[in-house]
């Protein structure tokens, strides 16, 4: 700097040693801004998941940037690209995953695409409808960390909560689908969570997930059945329509009970293999340990029999019907029905009293007693089988045994496999034989001596109308002026009728009837009501936000 | 005007620099305050270059969280979505509204961009003691200067969106971190300008044409 150039009197400023330049503490900024972005840099990369690769069938519903990947509701990362695999043959997912979860990108994780999916018991995935699909995730055990999986293209089992697994098998699925409910007293407690079919074929695997605390009411022997929709049967008790709820009976599903015979009550372990029955009523039979075969020869039609119909005693349901068929005398060559039935005398004692029920309890046990014991029966009290109608309407029939004494004396021979059984005819036969000499006696009426009868009947019958035609004449000379008065009174009856019809359609139909007035007030509400609901419409369809936020009033209409 | 004609520091006096008073210092060293309005008086503003460049670095650091944060957070019954400033811009050009992606892409993007790299270039040339272009360098610095407080379209644009936009369970925008680095940059570079002395430019040309000899 140069010094002022005239002012002598101005002090003269000294010359400091020239210094090295100070660096400006302003310099801070910029370091700061520098360790503020590192940071932030830093805080980007530590904080970055790992990427993972799902090899799914097709990307249906899956989109790079919006689709997320979801563990029990949790987003734990996102799809950063979808593009097709080498060999065009499948779709590769990358997705980015949360730093918090990659400790579960582990081998046996589980990856699949959440759709929503909509069944009367319940809505699942409903907020797909809106975010479109999401890839659901489920976690495995393994250690072992993985970056390239392949997605599943069936939702594995996810179980819900606490609760034990079970697994069913039956014939068939019927009209079970997974997310059936299952029911306990019906309560809904569960659901099917998967189907297989066996590995051979024969069977359906169908895995229930029973939530806790039912779970413990399921015990080794508890019985499931097929709560499935209506379950008609028509059976010799007539019609039979079984269902659970109304949401089993649209859409299937199972219940389960444990029977009052059975074991203690010991919760039965997970992934149990149970039967599952076709109904309740084959569900909670106890089980028939002991059974006992006979044959029965008929002399009658077995139409309306069938496998399955129930053999009774004295009304008591014991046994039912195995077989049906035909057997042929080899020495007449005479074919006969042949019906073999199975009789289990653990049905019969269920049916008798707690006192008796030991007693019975050894007799059955033994094979010998028992037979001595049918032996008995048949030979001296005269037990005979007979096949009864059940019902009318349907002609279903089933076999029922009971004492017939005065039947004619058979030999029971407990050798035979199976023995027969003596039967007696049915009453309905009876019945149709009685009509048949009804039909005879009917046969036998003169039919021809009672038509010469009434032939001469006839001709004095003719003779009779012809006297009668006469009479007819006269009837009219002095009859009928009083006819005509009588009508003509009537006539005026008639005209009195009609003045008060007219009054009343004054009083109902007429324009100014007050029934007609109260009509068309009521339909001028209607028609106002209608106009209103119209306005309203209008309105949120031009201001839908309204539903949140109110009428603004400078929106109202007018 | 040329840088021939001699500034009030090369005259050994020293110009107020609020109520622009031409005094004599109070000594060589230091200039003192100005006698008639009382503000610090310096013949050049005090490491104006030093200041400047550290404002301006610390600008163009910032300016990469600016560009990669979200600057909006949109938040609908169903999904969240965030936007940086590109994305942004993409979004509204891909939509057609390519007029709207236009101004974003000039106020936010281009504008600090082109005020870095102007800044920039001042310095340099003034450490390099250049002489050339020193009109229209000045002009740059105005330039640069006047439309520092225009810079933050952005942050209004954004603020606006976050204020009006709240249908609460329906859809909600917040603003991302990135806005507020966005909104350092610009307080950056604004500050960055104001330090820069553009009296610079002048000695550095004078300087210039005292070693060449000849004039410009």
């Amino acid at each position: 700097m140069a010094a002022p150039a005239d002012d002598a009197a101005l002090p003269q400023a000294t010359v400091e040693p020239a210094r090295r330049a100070r660096l400006s503490p302003v310099w801070i900024v910029p370091l700061v801004a520098a360790v503020v972005a590192l940071g932030i840099f830093a805080e980007r990369v530590l904080s970055e998941g790992p990427a993972v690769t799902i090899v799914f069938q097709s990307a249906e519903g899956i989109e790079a940037g919006k689709t997320f990947v979801k563990y029990k509701d949790v987003n734990i990362g996102q799809v950063t690209a979808v593009r097709l695999t080498e060999d065009f043959g499948r779709v590769e997912v990358t997705a980015r995953i949360a730093k918090s979860a990659a400790g579960l990108m582990v081998e046996d994780a589980k990856f699949w695409v959440v759709r929503p999916r909509i069944s009367l018991s319940g809505v699942s995935g409903l907020s797909t409808l809106l975010s479109g699909d999401y890839i659901g995730f489920d976690a495995g055990a393994s250690t072992k960390r993985q970056k390239t999986f392949t997605g599943l293209e069936v939702p594995p089992i996810i179980d819900g909560g606490p609760g034990r697994r079970f697994v069913l098998h039956a014939p068939d699925l019927g009209s079970l689908g997974i997310g059936s409910p299952v029911y306990f007293r019906r309560l809904p407690v569960g659901q099917v969570v998967a189907i297989d079919l066996a590995a051979d074929g024969k069977s359906v695997a169908i895995t229930v997930f029973v939530n806790a605390p039912y779970d413990r009411y399921v015990t080794a022997g508890t019985r499931f059945w097929n709560a499935s929709g209506f379950d008609v049967s028509l059976t010799a008790n007539g019609i039979d329509v079984r269902t659970q709820s109304l949401v089993a009976l649209l859409e299937g599903g199972l219940a389960f009970e444990t029977p009052a015979f059975a074991p203690a009550a010991v919760p039965a372990a997970a992934n149990a293999p149970f039967r599952l029955f076709a109904d309740r009523a084959s569900a909670l039979k106890p089980d028939d340990t002991i059974a006992t075969r006979y044959v029965l020869y008929f002399a009658e039609s077995l139409r309306g029999l069938s496998v399955g119909a129930p053999v009774t005693f004295f009304g008591v349901g014991v046994g039912e019907v195995v077989a049906i068929g035909l057997t042929l005398d080899e020495r007449t060559l005479n074919a006969r029905p042949r019906v073999e039935i199975v009789v289990y005398p653990q049905r019969m004692i269920s049916a008798l009293p707690a006192a008796q029920e030991k007693l019975a309890d050894t007799m059955v046990g033994n094979r010998e007693l028992r037979h001595a014991i049918m032996r008995r029966m048949v030979a001296d009290r005269g037990l005979r089988a007979q096949l009864m109608t059940g019902s009318l309407i349907t002609g279903q029939l089933y076999v029922a045994l009971g004492y017939f004494p005065d039947a004619k004396p058979v030999r029971f021979d407990p050798g035979a496999d199976p023995p027969e059984l003596p039967v007696v005819p049915s009453p309905f036969p009876a019945l149709e034989a009685k009509l048949s000499s009804i039909v005879a006696k009917l046969d036998r009426v003169p039919l021809d001596a009672i038509g010469a009868e009434l032939k001469l009947a006839l001709a004095t019958l003719d003779q009779t109308l012809k006297d009668v035609g006469r009479m007819a004449v006269s009837v009219e000379t002095q009859a009928v002026p009083a006819l005509r008065s009588a009508l003509d009174d009537a006539k005026g009856a008639l005209a009195a009728t009609e003045r008060v019809m007219g009054s009343a359609e004054n009083n109902l139909v007429g324009a100014s009837a007050p029934g007609q007035i109260e009509l068309r007030h009521a339909l001028q509400e209607l028609a106002r009501a209608a106009r209103a609901l119209r306005v309203l419409a209008d309105y949120l369809e031009r201001h839908p936000e309204s539903l949140l936020r109110g009428k603004t009033p400078e929106a109202a209409p007018k | 005007m040329t840088a021939q004609a001699g500034s009030a520091a090369a005259c050994g006096l020293v110009a107020c620099g609020d109520c622009a008073l031409v005094s004599r210092p109070a000594s060589a060293a230091a200039a003192g305050h100005c006698p008639r309005c009382g503000a610090a008086l310096a013949w050049r503003q005090p490491r104006s270059l030093q200041r400047t460049w550290a404002l301006l670095v610390a600008a163009a650091v910032l300016y990469v969280p600016a560009n990669v944060l979200p600057v909006l957070v949109t938040d609908t019954l169903v999904s969240s979505q965030s936007d940086t400033i590109m994305s942004g811009v993409v979004l509204l050009y891909t939509t057609g509204s390519w007029p709207l992606a236009l101004i974003v892409l000039v106020a936010s993007v281009m504008i600090p961009l082109g005020k870095l790299a102007a800044l920039a270039y001042v310095l340099v040339t003034v450490q390099r003691g250049s002489a050339a272009n020193a009109r229209e360098r000045t002009r740059l610095t105005r330039t640069v200067e006047f439309i520092g407080r225009w810079s933050m379209l952005d942050v209004f644009v954004d603020t606006f969106v976050v204020a009006l936009v709240q249908l609460s369970p329906l859809m909600s925008v917040a603003p991302g971190p990135g806005v507020v680095w966005f909104m350092a940059v610009v307080v950056l570079t604004m500050l960055a300008a104001r330090s820069f002395d553009p009296r610079l430019i002048w000695d550095a040309a004078a300087a210039r044409e005292d070693r060449d000899g000849r004039p410009r």
